[in-house]
């Protein structure tokens, strides 16, 4: 066997991995239209640094993200650490060095993150983060504007069914305080709260002799509270005190000006939704893509974050893993093109080819030159293999012949109006 | 436009408990669950497809939403240790994840015990148990015939499921300490609880009434 047709066994550290032509097209795709988006609405992309202090990432992110750090040492026995998303970069970024711009700050971002954690449905330890944050404007409009951006992002990006699910953390810490539960007992009730163990509610409450009726009821409706606006209602009748209430009337009006962006339809609400409670301090959201079992977008309001590098600074934010985004797309029919040129040029007798190729390129005809000196036949079967699909030759520029599934056929190297036909076909 | 429902189903001892049940609740099931070879069925009704998997990939199947929901014994969700809902406790399935050694063992605290090596089909629980104690087991994993493990010296305890207990006194082995108390959970993928939000809560709601009522 020659060596061509071999190869060596070369294996990759665990959670990394190539993306190939189609793959890395898509990639870059899914990132142009992601940049055109961010842009129409006024958003200004940065770039992070892919490392940095470990302290710097750690800060308030919660044992989870902690734990699953990479980190190592650089030269003077420092300790760095990959990012392990871009929020906390970014937050950094404003604290430290835009806190006084001109408010608010759109920013976005794009690029690789790094986590330790199980390789879950296309998320590797490294893998792909787009995202934006809306800085230093509080309130419901910021929130609409987060959420119909993301909106407008996955459409964008080509995901055609998806659901973005909203709720506000203001709701269980609301009713967490009203219950004023034994702190053992509360993680509990958080816990099983967070997974949807309505069961295990009853037995919790059981503990809690001493609780009111109406307090408990508002716990035994919690799981209930899944659904589109009118759960908003719903939530209403089992407020205990105004943090709830105030969580309520936050979404009510983010719900009217959702509808205003047109968006309702693509977005529901949760408010037994308790996951990352100490990171967020006003609305979450996550969103969805049938099939694919993990969310594909999560963000929300972090108004505490951005305070621990500078003056403290309201913000509200998303990021989408770009690698799932891929496989909701792949999941609703959505395949990634293979990249091909759209002529493959003979060389061999003809001397103003590279001048012929430039002016086709600069019309946007991808044209690759034949570097082997194939002979025409051979020339036809290479772009065949490659899928190309076409072929020109010489033998001099007022007598090209070109050659695709129709046929042959012979030209004038002046033709551009047919040139540029390739273009769409 | 009304897909049905996919749910995964444990092959084995819990199958004809959990169709039983969903039939109790109003669908329709498939005949002979258990006994056929299909993996895939189709209720009457159009309402849920079953699959049949095995037990300990139940929790997989609705991660990945492969399967909507799915039934599967709370040891094994716990196990798994997989990021999925679990809305409803099911009244069958019951048995305890327990930890046992030979009958005639002295009567040591198992905190006291050096690394006693445990052989089990559920490591992450094992690990968790003896480390909470402070103790650093030596997990042997195995995949079946645990009992075996402390008769022919390859374990000093094992960390298994126990209905009865009869298995174990059969092979002269004791309980020491339960674990886990475990039962039959209905658990739902997080996409699927929302996209599939009326027909995941009509389920919640059918089942949780035949438990009401019995």
């Amino acid at each position: 066997m020659s060596a061509r047709n071999q190869s060596t066994d070369r294996p990759l550290p665990e959670g990394v991995r190539d993306l190939l032509f189609a793959d890395t097209a898509a990639f870059r795709g899914m990132e142009a239209s992601l940049q055109a988006t961010w842009s129409a609405w006024g958003y200004r992309e940065i770039s992070l640094p892919t490392f940095e202090y470990a302290d710097t990432l750690a800060t308030d992110v919660g044992a989870a993200v902690d734990a699953e750090m990479y980190r190592f040492f650089d030269r003077h026995g420092r300790t760095l650490a990959l990012r392990p998303d871009m929020t906390i970069p970014t937050a950094r970024v404003v604290g430290t060095r835009l806190f006084d711009q001109p408010m608010p700050l759109r920013l976005a971002y794009v690029g690789s993150v790094f986590r330790y954690e199980p390789p879950r449905a296309g998320r590797q330890h490294e893998f792909t983060q787009a995202g934006v944050e809306l800085i230093g404007a509080p309130g419901a409009v910021a929130d609409a504007e987060s959420i119909a951006l993301a909106v407008a992002s996955l459409r964008a990006v080509g995901v055609p069914a998806f659901r973005i699910t909203v709720g506000h953390v203001g709701f269980f810490r609301g009713l967490l305080a009203a219950l004023d539960l034994p702190e053992r007992l509360a993680s509990r009730l958080q816990n099983a709260v967070d997974r949807k163990a309505e069961a295990e509610l009853a037995l919790l409450l059981a503990e809690a002799a001493s609780l009111p009726p109406i307090a408990r009821s508002a716990v035994l409706t919690l799981p209930r509270l899944t659904g589109d606006a009118a759960v908003l209602a719903a939530a209403e009748s089992i407020c205990l005190n105004t943090t709830m209430m105030q969580a309520i009337f936050d979404l009510h009006g983010l719900a009217d000006l959702l509808r205003a962006y047109g968006v309702e339809d693509a977005i529901s609400y949760d408010l037994a939704e308790v996951r990352d409670l100490d990171y967020y301090t006003g609305i979450t959201f996550e969103g969805f893509a049938p099939g694919l079992g993990f969310s594909l977008v999560s963000g929300g309001r972090y108004d505490d974050l951005i305070g621990h590098f500078g003056p403290p600074l309201p913000a509200v934010g998303w990021a989408l893993t770009l690698d799932r985004v891929m496989l909701a797309r792949e999941l609703q029919g959505i395949c990634a093109e293979e990249p091909r040129s759209d002529v493959l040029l003979s060389a061999d007798v003809w001397a103003a080819c590279p001048q012929w190729a430039a002016q086709a390129r600069l019309l946007g005809v991808k044209v690759e030159i034949d570097p082997l000196g194939l002979d025409p036949q051979a020339l036809w079967q290479a772009a065949l293999a490659r899928g190309i699909r076409r072929i020109v030759y010489g033998p001099d520029l007022n007598h090209l012949t070109v050659r695709d599934a129709a046929g042959m056929r012979g030209v004038s190297a002046d033709e551009w109006q047919e040139v540029t036909r390739w273009l769409n076909r | 436009m009304a897909q049905p429902l996919t749910i995964a189903l444990p092959k084995g001892r819990l199958t004809d408990d959990a169709l039983g049940f969903l039939a109790r609740a109003g669908y329709a099931v498939p005949a002979n669950g258990d006994g056929g070879r299909k993996l895939v069925l189709d209720g009457a009704d159009g309402r849920l497809r079953f699959i049949m998997v095995k037990p300990s990939d139940v929790p997989v199947f609705v991660e990945y939403g492969a399967a909507d929901v799915g039934v599967a014994g709370l040891d094994v969700v716990r196990e798994s240790e997989r990021d999925v809902y679990e809305p409803l406790h099911l009244p069958f399935g019951y048995c305890r994840l327990a930890v046992a050694g030979p009958a005639d063992r002295a009567d040591l605290s198992l905190r006291l015990e050096r690394n006693p090596r445990v052989a089990t089909k559920f490591p992450r629980l094992t690990e968790a148990y003896f480390r909470k104690r402070g103790v650093a087991a030596e997990l042997i994993v195995m995949s079946g015939s645990v009992e075996l493990a402390p008769l022919v010296g390859l374990a000093d305890l094992i960390v298994d499921l126990v209905q009865t207990g009869t298995t174990l006194r059969e092979n002269g082995l004791a309980e020491i300490r339960t674990i886990l108390e475990s039962r039959a959970v209905l658990i739902a993928n997080r996409a699927s609880y929302r996209l599939r939000a009326t027909e995941v809560r009509e389920l919640i709601d059918a089942l949780a009434n035949v438990m009401r009522e019995t």
